[in-house]
């Protein structure tokens, strides 16, 4: 096993490969840029080394820097935790060019899984079923029309080279698709250098739920159950569950079988989600994500496996030593992202100061974040702050202690989507285990009329009261905040009407 | 002191009053039982209400306000007389106008009006760069572009303006 490892990350994933670092007795190398001087990565690993520089690509994706950390530290292997170099093959090579273990799949398979066409290709070929779409990607909203004319609408438009939701678009109707596919292939153009476009059939009232597997270096394979994560927003989750409400053993051993050959056609190596489009007892092939997921915590409540010490042991060069059978699914796992957004707002981000943080505990809740007082959340970096995990015997229980744990739960300083998920937790298709990837975009995220309003205005009207008479006793009255940009974020407001999700996320309604 | 609060759209009036250093506070006219104590002066709240306790969060200033409460955020407007009365005057001169401001640095992608073009509520106005997403501004409301202050491949501040709308005549 490794004595030392490098994280090639921030925030909460950081933390996580850290931690679970800590208890094997592997030291960890910390890579920071300069606003992340004083993140909990940055003081919670052994050693700590400054990349410099503010931007992404001048300091979590600058590929030399982070090179020259593993090697100035004596480093052994890096993890590249979730985004920015995680699915980056040529990273992936360049790490082991410099004789350093890589914590991750071999980059041939994350250059075939990251291409949408090749995967698809080679994901039929090995008999794991398929959405109907285009096998070639279109470069010209024609070719998208044509194409969309065969598969049939509505058709989902989708980047050849995407990821993280960026460059897609759900298109209803021939009229919409040129527009959609101009502004979809402009992101992807920008994002990804590739404006080309794939063209698929979307599917009505699907559910996203994925497997996660783990191969070793010697050819053994296990998935560890599925994930149900259809309560998303522009294909951006927010609540995820394992087991799923409407997966029993036979499909599950169904999906799994499946995600296995897909992960055995590109000879995987390491943790990889396999995600599938469910649609009344079917099952299609989305992708493979080729890192391990934000949303694996659920996975490790319900499995009892760490899968950051499996990655750690397979990168080592270790065999699995377990077949299916040791893999046993107990209970039922919740968790809520906390994203740094407004649900109430179009979820439109939320940038701030965090000036305060009540972090929910008691039996079978567990926060991975990378969050503490006075931390900047600005608009560098993923708006993902922390995970609020959550166990109990059943579904129905874990609901109640995600809504217990989300009622303790205070982020002071920015608006987080834990709303949002309290308002799942409340949903009764949510409950009921009747909801699919749509679901999410209809619910309504204003706050509902109170029984408790009297008691929010009178808190209200106390505090200014008190703040007016401190103002007029303070010997800084007078004094000027406007002009801090951060403020003046804080301080603008919008036009914006009763039942009206204002400003951008208009796309739906508008196109 | 008498203040308009409008807690998550519904209006309620409250009055705080200062006697012999304790408060006492009405709401709608019915004086209540309501002990405020502030935990720090970062907006932490316990509050006995009427037989009841909370941990309240308060967060915001001057008029506007977001109050968490047990997992519930309630956007809350707070005005005093003199507040409302000022308010109400301003209102009243813009109606069915306003300038749209971009709500997060950006670059402008593309415009999708003129200057003159009438406008529809929700219709995409321009499309904004933010975050990697593109992402279409609508119009708050309808109305008439009187101004572009922006051109495509323009970056923009965040409150930067972007299009002002004046109310269609009646």
């Amino acid at each position: 096993m490794f004595k030392r490892i490098l994280v090639a990350n921030r925030g909460e994933i950081a933390l996580r490969v850290i931690r679970t670092a800590r208890e094997r007795g592997i030291e960890t190398v910390a890579v920071f840029s300069e606003v992340d001087r004083c993140a909990l990565h940055t003081r919670l690993a052994e050693v700590a080394v400054p990349l410099g520089g503010r931007l992404p690509s001048e300091s979590y994706l600058d590929v030399d820097k982070i090179l020259a950390a593993a090697k100035e530290t004596g480093a052994e292997a890096i993890h590249p935790g979730y985004g920015f170099l995680a699915e980056n093959a040529e990273f992936a090579r360049r790490v082991a060019a410099a004789g350093l273990a890589w914590i991750g799949p071999p980059p041939e398979a994350i250059e075939q899984m990251g291409d949408k066409i090749v995967s698809r290709q080679i994901m039929k070929a090995a008999g794991v079923p398929m959405v109907p779409g285009m096998t070639e990607p279109a470069a010209t909203p024609e070719e998208a029309l044509k194409a969309a004319k065969e598969i049939g609408y509505p058709v989902m438009l989708k980047a050849a080279a995407g990821g993280g939701g960026k460059g897609i678009r759900i298109v209803q109707t021939p009229e919409e698709l040129p527009s959609a596919f101009k502004t979809a292939s402009g992101e992807a153009l920008a994002g990804f250098a590739d404006g080309r476009m794939y063209v698929e059939r979307y599917l009505v009232g699907t559910r996203h739920i994925e497997i996660q597997v783990m191969f070793d270096q010697h050819g053994n394979g296990v998935h560890y159950g599925e994930r149900e994560c259809s309560m998303q927003r522009r294909q951006q989750k927010l609540v995820e569950e394992c087991p799923s409400p409407v997966i029993d053993a036979e499909m599950r051993a169904a999906m799994g079988a499946a995600a296995i050959r897909a992960g055995a056609a590109v000879n995987y190596e390491g943790a990889g989600t396999v995600e599938f489009l469910w649609s009344n007892g079917e099952f299609f092939f989305l992708e493979m994500n080729t890192r391990l997921q934000v949303e694996h915590p659920v996975t490790e409540m319900v499995t009892g496996i760490d899968l950051v010490w499996e990655q750690l042991r397979v990168a080592a060069g270790q065999e699995l030593g377990y077949g299916q059978d040791a893999v046993q699914m107990h209970g039922h796992s919740i968790e809520a992202r906390l994203n740094a957004e407004d649900p109430q707002n179009g979820f439109l981000p939320s940038v701030g100061t965090i000036s305060n943080l009540r972090i929910p505990g008691g039996p079978w809740v567990r926060f991975d974040s990378g969050l503490y007082r006075n931390m900047e959340v600005g608009l560098d970096y993923d708006p993902m702050l922390a995970k609020l995990v959550v166990w109990a015997p059943d579904r129905k229980g874990a609901i109640n202690r995600m809504r217990r744990a989300l009622e303790e739960l205070n982020i002071g300083g920015i608006k987080t989507s834990a709303t949002a998920a309290m308002r799942v937790m409340h949903d009764e298709g949510f409950q009921t285990g009747n909801f699919h990837t749509q679901s999410l975009e209809a619910m309504d995220m204003s706050e509902p009329a109170s029984e408790i309003d009297h008691a929010v205005a009178a808190a209200v009207a106390v505090h200014r009261w008190h703040a007016a008479r401190r103002q007029a006793l303070s010997t800084r009255a007078g004094e000027r905040l406007g002009w801090l940009a951060r403020a003046r974020v804080s301080q603008t407001t919008y036009p914006h009407h009763a039942g009206d999700d204002a400003g951008f996320a208009r796309e739906e309604a508008g196109a | 002191m008498k203040y308009f609060v409008n807690v998550a759209g519904r209006d309620l009036e409250v009055e705080v009053v200062d006697r012999a250093g304790k408060l006492q506070v009405s709401v709608g006219g019915e004086p209540v039982s309501c002990d405020y104590a502030e935990v720090d002066r970062a907006g932490q709240v316990a509050l006995l209400f009427e037989g009841g306790c909370y941990a309240v969060s308060i967060a915001g200033s001057q008029n506007d306000y977001d109050v968490t409460v047990a997992g519930h955020r309630y956007a809350v407007v707070i005005e005093d007389e003199r507040e409302q009365a000022a308010h109400a005057a301003e209102r009243a001169k813009h109606k069915g106008g306003g300038i749209v401001k971009a709500v997060m640095p950006g670059v402008i992608v593309e415009l999708s009006v003129g200057e003159g073009d009438v406008v529809i509520e929700g219709q995409p106005l321009l499309i904004l760069e933010a975050m990697k997403m593109q992402n279409e501004i609508g119009a708050p409301g309808e109305g008439r572009v009187k101004r572009l202050f922006v051109s495509p491949g323009e970056a923009v501040a965040a409150g930067a303006k972007l299009v002002e709308l004046e109310a269609l005549p009646e």
